[in-house]
């Protein structure tokens, strides 16, 4: 075969195992499948890293609000119209010029779903989940990120129910720009601790 | 139990199902606490990992009272509430000689999963 996969070839056994479980929970009435197509297209389109971005952008711009978050972070985030599943309990971590927080989940996938959508595939792979805690510096330095040993690197195993979000420091050059503009530099990988808020353009 | 429509997702979603429990239970510890996690290998469902276990470490804040998974995941409904603390290791408790310099593992721990030191 000229490539790996036949385009005859049966699903895969996890693609197999979706479709039995939602036709058995369909067949048994506890699940109407429109209620799984509208769930996806949530987690596609409305749920996703940009709205943890404006958490990060008002948070670089309201010290109250910052205040509020470093506090209380599920009722800060949810100010801005942001909780619910995976995101019930949200604990907040600032990164400094002294210290770096990167967030894992060793045990399995936790992440805080309101603010950064679904993990990405590497969140939840074996690797990152067993070196993040060992070697962070490492891990960093992989994803970019050189860290001066003078920088305390902590890293949040989220094992448990708490889930976690780093707000990421403001980058230079950013003095007067709008709250709409820093949310722009803000990533994903920021906000868990695997990258930098992005400079501003030239 | 009703079925799930497309109508119900919004709420559910906005909502969430927090493991935080509304029940008066005294804090085993305290801030400024060290403990040491427990060397427990149970074959059913744990939150705590095996590079903690035997490990000795700080509490730096208590969360609160939630459910306990070891025991919520046979009942099958929140149960046995403790409180949860975030406790700090350093990286050369966990890892000795090949810790990375200034590094440090924070990790939520619950009551039953933790001894004085």
């Amino acid at each position: 075969m000229a490539h790996d996969h036949g385009h005859n070839a049966p699903p895969s056994d996890t693609a197999m195992r979706a479709k039995a479980l939602e036709t058995l929970l369909t067949e048994k009435g506890l699940l109407d499948p429109a209620a799984i197509d509208a769930l996806v297209e949530t987690y596609e389109t409305r749920v996703g890293p940009r709205n943890g971005a404006r958490v990060v952008a008002r948070a670089w711009t309201d010290s109250d609000y910052k205040a509020r978050l470093l506090e209380d972070g599920t009722g800060a985030i949810a100010e801005l119209g942001f909780s619910g599943v995976q995101g019930e309990d949200m604990v907040v971590v600032e990164n400094t010029d002294d210290v770096h927080n990167l967030v894992t989940c060793t045990l399995c996938s936790c992440y805080p779903w309101p603010t950064l959508g679904l993990p990405p595939i590497w969140f939840k792979s074996a690797p990152y989940r067993a070196r993040s805690v060992i070697d962070p510096r490492g891990v960093l330095r992989e994803f970019g990120v050189e860290l001066s040993e003078d920088v305390e690197v902590r890293v949040w195993d989220s094992n448990a129910e708490l889930r976690y979000l780093v707000l990421p420091q403001r980058p230079a050059g950013t003095e007067g720009m709008s709250e709409d503009e820093l949310a722009g530099l803000v990533t994903r990988d920021s906000m868990i601790g695997t990258g930098l808020a992005q400079a501003p353009a030239g | 139990m009703p079925t799930l429509t497309p109508e119900m997702v919004p709420g559910l979603v906005a909502a969430g199902a927090s493991c935080r429990m509304d029940a008066e239970v005294a804090p085993k510890f305290k801030v400024g606490d060290t403990v040491r996690a427990r060397d427990i290998n149970p074959l059913s469902h744990t939150r705590l990992p095996r590079y903690i276990r035997g490990r000795t470490g700080r509490i730096v804040h208590d969360h609160g009272v939630f459910a306990f998974p070891d025991t919520s995941a046979e009942s099958g409904t929140h149960s046995d509430p403790q409180h949860v603390y975030s406790v700090r290791f350093e990286g050369s408790e966990l890892w000795g000689s090949h810790a990375n310099a200034n590094s440090c593992v924070y990790i939520d721990l619950f009551d039953d999963y933790i001894d004085p030191a």
